[in-house]
């Protein structure tokens, strides 16, 4: 699957304005997102590449191939998790221990009554993006993506297994918008209070309030993606990019959507 | 309007008493006789004798036509002559004109010396210096008192009348201002009223100078929601008019009708009364508001009932007909409300008017709750973008009316079939225990559900339809049940019964399981049933009689055919008893009569029957207890004793 996007930035006294506008716009209400997101780095297993013992009944082409995919280059990955208002400052459910492991499936807030946030029981997605292409023609950043979804809980384990370490977390907080084809997210990025890093994911979350921002002054950013599935299809892309194109006519009074710097977005690991 | 608002800046031109001016008549005479100067007495004179000649000559010619014709010779020097006449008069207009210009340049030398140079013949330079040659206005003579007077008098007279003329201009401009003031006023105020009324009033995106009212759906299907848009136009005084361009301002609505027996007893009301007059603009929305839902309704139900044609739906240009279910079919068509004509009264039922308006009534809310899920699916994350674009599904508004009805009429079906069969088996003595039934069984409760309770709701109702029947027979132990599915949203689509029995006695009969067919459901449950029946038969006869035959040795019925009905009293003799019952859902008959088969183990032509009694039927009674009849126990018995 292919992403085509335009980005914008909106300054924070823009940002209600903008809501509205985009409201209108797309005749509907803005969905609150907050999305817990993982940063993963793939690492090269020791002893896995470069060892072409035993290879004997490979063919050549096929050996090329093998030694591409394990000495390609190697990408940060993303692990979206889903998260709600109310997890945040919230407290482990308390009795963990006596509740049996999917009792609480129907009634996710346990039998007591504050709200609780259940690491065990979060939702996961794998977000993969790839640097953007360079040297397209069209004024769209155009990049490659694929996602799946992951197993709830602790993801850190399995994505061990499959070869990344885990680096950091943050938050992005913002309004989902559908318009046709396009998807509208205005957001920003939340740091988590104290800035200690850690190695492994949060299993609580701090009060939202004590968020802090990534970008100081608060202003949000706008993307506006579409997802094509089938990138080697031009006229599929051609249609993406002309439709974002309208978007960018669209609200051309109210913000610039403009092509994203290649290499901010680089996810490449070196 | 900018006609009617003009300052006269100029006087009235008055009427003069000669046709002609001076100047142009001078300008005639130059050109049909030349310049003045060449006119002096001698000429006048030869012209004069000219002309008296040729009167003279014309009047030989007319006499003498044939002589006129003047020598081939004569008239080429005429012509000669004319010609050398013409060059004469255009040498002498060029002259005129050089001198004419010599005179103005030589004029003109005096103030711009060089320019005029240009223009002067060379003769004139050599004969007259530049600038030799001056104008000066001259002081006209002093007019006389009098004149100036009038003067005075007239431009005074001109200049009061058009103060007069720019006044009454400048009033009827400030009343024409007033009025439209006026009118814009109540325009703007109507308009803020049907804002505060929660329309959406925004600017027209095609014509960007007007303001329209937003009435229409915006999950309606696109061709009806970008109807759903008209523009405020303004009268001449003010009043607003709702101008929904080209679509025809009839109210419509899709009118349901329900044929019962191929007559019509029922019909659906127009939803909103139709407007008399003096509507005011709010109706007028609301009005087209309801005529776009209308229309879209049918244009949506069309299109489902093109898809559920395989159900017998058919679907002409402007009706729709719908078999609902045994003698019910359902009519939906799309008529003007003012064309409702007045139906036949005396074939419309309660039954039938309750059911078209509940019908009605289902599939606009069922719409609207599409306009809901088409908002969901809106506002999803798209999809990613492939080449085939995706159809959009019909939406469910006749299926789960139709399957409700359906389902009714089956689950009814039902009732009245076991209500006749218990019927008859309590006429004939048995006490058969109750059945119970559970109509629209399925109405489960999803616990987390984030849509509304409303949505819920009618989520349920398009859900396939379940009811169950269950019951207890004489048998100890036995018991069937019947589950009703009717579904016709998803495949299978369709009314199926699921009949299962528990009857210990005959471990070996089988639950027939899934049908599709009433016939087939009703054989079953009959079956059953008179299996019961044998069975209570054969083991009731087998208890202990009452004290006057106690001596004897009862003999009992043998159930031998109980598929059949047929029971045996074994005996040594020949001759043996045979008792058959058949059972239907109208009567109970019973039959006693003797074979003479070895064991009695025949059938039909087989066991050759000797002695017949008249069967014995059971039927239920309209009236109860209207005619004491022996129960079918007592029956039995009295029979085997007479043996």
């Amino acid at each position: 699957m292919h992403e085509q996007s335009l980005f914008a930035s909106v300054p924070v006294h823009q940002h209600h304005e903008l809501l509205q506008q985009l409201a209108g716009l797309t005749a509907m209400q803005p969905r609150h997102c907050l999305e817990r997101r993982l940063i993963f780095k793939a690492y090269r297993k020791p002893g896995v590449a470069g060892r072409t013992g035993a290879s004997q009944d490979l063919q050549q082409g096929d050996l090329q191939r093998l030694n591409k995919m394990l000495n390609g280059n190697m990408y940060y990955t993303q692990v979206v998790g889903p998260v709600s208002e109310s997890d945040f400052g919230s407290t482990a459910p308390v009795d963990r221990d006596t509740q049996m492991a999917g009792m609480d499936d129907s009634n996710p807030y346990g039998s007591s009554s504050s709200p609780s946030y259940d690491y065990e029981r979060q939702s996961w997605k794998l977000e993969f993006r790839d640097i953007p292409e360079a040297g397209t023609r069209s004024a769209v950043t155009s990049r490659l993506m694929s996602s799946a979804t992951l197993p709830r809980g602790d993801v850190v384990q399995a994505m061990n297994a499959w070869g990344y370490h885990f680096t950091t977390e943050y938050v992005v907080e913002g309004d989902m918008f559908i318009h046709n084809d396009i998807a509208i997210f205005l957001h920003r990025v939340l740091h988590y209070p104290g800035g200690g890093e850690l190695n492994l994911p949060r299993r609580q979350l701090p009060a939202l309030k004590d968020m802090t921002l990534f970008e100081k002054s608060g202003s949000y950013v706008l993307q506006a993606f579409i997802i094509v599935q089938d990138s080697s299809n031009q006229e599929t892309m051609k249609t993406a990019s002309q439709h974002l194109f309208g978007l960018r006519e669209q609200l051309k009074s109210a913000v610039v959507l403009e092509q994203a710097d290649r290499l901010s977005l680089d996810t490449r690991a070196k | 309007m900018a006609d009617s608002f003009t300052l006269p800046l100029r006087p009235i031109p008055e009427k003069r008493d000669r046709p002609d001016t001076l100047p142009v008549e001078i300008a005639q005479i130059n050109n049909q006789w030349g310049s003045f100067r060449e006119v002096n007495e001698d000429v006048l004179r030869n012209k004069i004798a000219e002309e008296e000649e040729k009167d003279d000559l014309d009047e030989v010619g007319e006499s003498d036509q044939d002589a006129s014709d003047l020598d081939s010779t004569e008239r080429l020097e005429q012509l000669y002559k004319r010609r050398a006449e013409i060059t004469q008069f255009a040498m002498q207009a060029h002259m005129e004109t050089m001198f004419a210009l010599d005179f103005v340049s030589l004029l003109l030398s005096k103030q711009a010396p060089r320019q005029a140079e240009t223009s002067m013949s060379p003769f004139l330079k050599q004969v007259a210096p530049l600038g030799s040659l001056n104008a000066e206005v001259v002081n006209p003579p002093p007019k006389p008192e009098s004149k100036t007077k009038d003067i005075s008098a007239v431009s005074r007279g001109w200049r009061i009348q058009n103060f007069n003329a720019a006044a009454n201009k400048l009033l009827q401009a400030a009343s024409r201002l007033e009025t439209e003031v006026a009118s814009e006023t109540r325009y703007w105020n109507e308009v803020l009223a049907v804002k505060d009324k929660g329309w959406k009033v925004s600017r027209l995106p095609s014509e960007k100078q007007s303001l329209g009212v937003q009435y229409g759906f915006l999950e309606a299907t696109p061709v009806f929601r970008d109807r759903g848009l008209a523009s405020l136009r303004r009268a001449e005084d003010g009043a607003l008019l709702l101008d929904e361009g080209l679509i025809p301002s009839k109210t419509c609505f899709v009118r349901v009708r329900v044929i019962q027996n191929g007559r019509l007893s029922g019909s659906s009301k127009p939803t909103r009364s139709n407007f008399n007059g003096n509507e005011t603009i709010e109706d007028r929305i609301l009005q087209a508001r309801d005529t776009v839902y209308e229309e879209e309704l049918f244009h949506e139900l069309v299109r489902e009932a093109r898809a559920i044609a395989s159900f017998g739906v058919t679907t002409r240009q402007n009706l729709i007909q719908i078999p609902a279910s045994d003698d019910l079919e359902i009519l939906l068509d799309l008529v003007d409300t003012d064309e409702d004509t007045p139906e036949p009264e005396h074939d419309i039922s309660q039954q039938g008017t309750s059911l078209a308006e509940g019908l009605a009534h289902t599939i606009r809310i069922l719409l609207a709750y599409a306009h809901r899920q088409n908002l969901r699916r809106r506002t999803l994350l798209p999809l990613p973008l492939t080449p085939k674009t995706r159809s959009v599904p019909e939406h469910q508004l006749i299926r789960p009316a139709l399957a409700y009805i359906k389902h009714m009429s089956h689950v009814r079906w039902l009732q009245s079939l076991l209500n006749d069969l218990f019927g008859v088996l309590q006429s004939a003595g048995l006490k058969p225990p109750a059945y119970t039934s559970r109509v629209f069984s399925t109405a489960r409760r999803r616990q987390t559900s984030p849509a509304p309770a409303v949505e819920t709701l009618i989520g349920q109702f398009l859900t396939p339809l379940l009811s169950t029947f269950n019951g207890k027979i004489l048998t100890p132990r036995g018991s069937f049940s019947v589950a009703i599915h009717t579904n016709l949203s998803l495949p299978p689509f369709g009314t199926s019964f699921d009949v299962s029995f528990n009857m210990p006695k005959y471990p070996d009969l089988e639950s027939p399981g899934k049908l599709s067919h009433r016939e087939e459901v009703e054989a079953a449950i009959t079956h059953l049933l008179l299996l019961d029946v044998v069975f209570t038969v054969s083991s009731n006869s087998g208890l202990p009689q009452p004290e006057s035959d106690k001596d004897q040795v009862k003999p009992s019925w043998e159930a031998i055919y109980p598929q059949h009905g047929e029971l045996l009293i074994p005996s040594k003799s020949e001759k043996r008893k045979k008792m058959k019952i058949a059972l239907s859902r109208h009567e109970m008959s019973l039959e006693i009569y003797t074979v003479r088969c070895i064991d009695g183990t025949g059938r039909g032509h087989w066991e050759l029957p000797s002695y017949h009694s008249m069967p014995h039927t059971w039927k239920p009674s309209p009236i109860a207890g209207s005619t004491k009849q022996p129960s079918l126990m007592d029956y039995v018995s009295t029979n085997v004793s007479f043996s």
